[in-house]
């Protein structure tokens, strides 16, 4: 009889120390809540951090852009205007002046060559799309970080974790780089050429 | 070559006025932009086009769903494209060959590689 009575004040002792326990662990996971949520929060202002400099990435290539344009314009229009110049001129008219014929065709130069440097810059200005996409994968990665932890609110009971979170439409090739070499173009027309040749085979 | 009417189709608005103006220096002065290929598509029913550029990677619709969309379509099941793409893995270059690509480049590209392609990709086509 007195080892029966034992018994249920032992399990007594055990359930009590289980519910401190439990008690202690909900506390925990509620003080690791706030964290979560705080963290929730946060994503998506880093996202839209990016897609802002995505924007004034590209305004700010667009203002190069328009200015290489005005510049590549102004230097195929002087060479327009020497050679109506030229063609205004008699025929015999740079035989006695060699250093006037020299000063129209170093203008000719000069212009042949800020044109051709406004379009290098022109061309170098495809970074900003591969950059776009680069920021793009990110968000993406940032997005699929804001959808885990708006699900492991719903694990604290939070209802709102069940609403749907809209999300934009996200286009980039996760491995974008920038690349000036011109080996990565051979290597793809060699590739472009094998499979052109199995299609006929 | 010079008279040819081309598409240029890429959502990004930087990469569309660096073509555009690459294809003007290079003698390609009719050249029509559409943002995405839903966009292209549209274009295509109401004006004709003798060659398409397009790139891969886009919100609306991608330019692999593009390009199948085209073959499918009878009177522009012929019609040249080039792919414009940063995607340079080969199983992607093989996977846009399969949907019915001519040629491919990959991005950044140089003007003198843009007109090769659209050169050596007319000649083949005829």
């Amino acid at each position: 009889m007195a080892e029966d009575s034992k018994v249920p004040r032992r399990i007594h002792e055990e359930l009590g120390e289980l519910t401190k326990s439990i008690d202690e662990m909900i506390k925990a996971f509620r003080r690791l809540q706030n964290p979560i949520e705080e963290s929730r929060q946060r994503v998506p202002m880093a996202t839209m951090q990016l897609e802002r400099i995505n924007q004034q990435t590209e305004e700010a290539t667009h203002k190069v852009l328009d200015m290489v344009e005005e510049i590549t314009k102004d230097a195929g229009n002087i060479v327009q205007d020497l050679k109506t110049l030229r063609r205004a001129l008699p025929a015999t008219y740079f035989r006695n002046r060699s250093g006037i014929r020299d000063t129209f065709e170093r203008i000719e130069q000069t212009a042949n060559k800020s044109q051709d440097n406004a379009f290098a810059i022109m061309d170098a200005l495809q970074f900003q799309d591969i950059t776009a996409q680069q920021m793009e994968h990110t968000a993406h990665l940032l997005d699929e970080v804001e959808t885990k932890l708006h699900s492991v609110r719903g694990l604290f009971g939070d209802d709102t974790s069940e609403e749907e979170i809209v999300r934009k439409k996200r286009a980039f090739d996760p491995n974008a780089r920038y690349t000036t070499s011109s080996d990565s173009q051979q290597e793809v027309d060699e590739l472009v050429e094998s499979v052109k040749a199995a299609k006929t085979e | 070559m010079a008279d040819l009417k081309i598409l240029a189709v890429d959502d990004s608005p930087t990469m569309r006025r660096i073509i555009i103006n690459t294809l003007k220096r290079a003698g390609f002065e009719d050249v029509t932009e559409a943002t995405d290929g839903k966009d292209a598509l549209a274009k295509l029913k109401v004006d004709k086009y003798n060659f398409i550029i397009t790139d891969w990677n886009m919100p609306e619709m991608d330019g692999l769903t593009f390009v199948s969309n085209v073959r499918k379509t009878d009177d522009l099941r012929n019609l040249p494209i080039l792919m414009v793409t940063t995607r340079s893995v080969k199983d992607d270059i093989i996977e846009a060959m399969k949907a019915g690509v001519n040629n491919y480049i990959v991005k950044p590209f140089t003007p003198d590689t843009l007109k090769e392609k659209i050169v050596q990709t007319i000649k083949n086509a005829v």
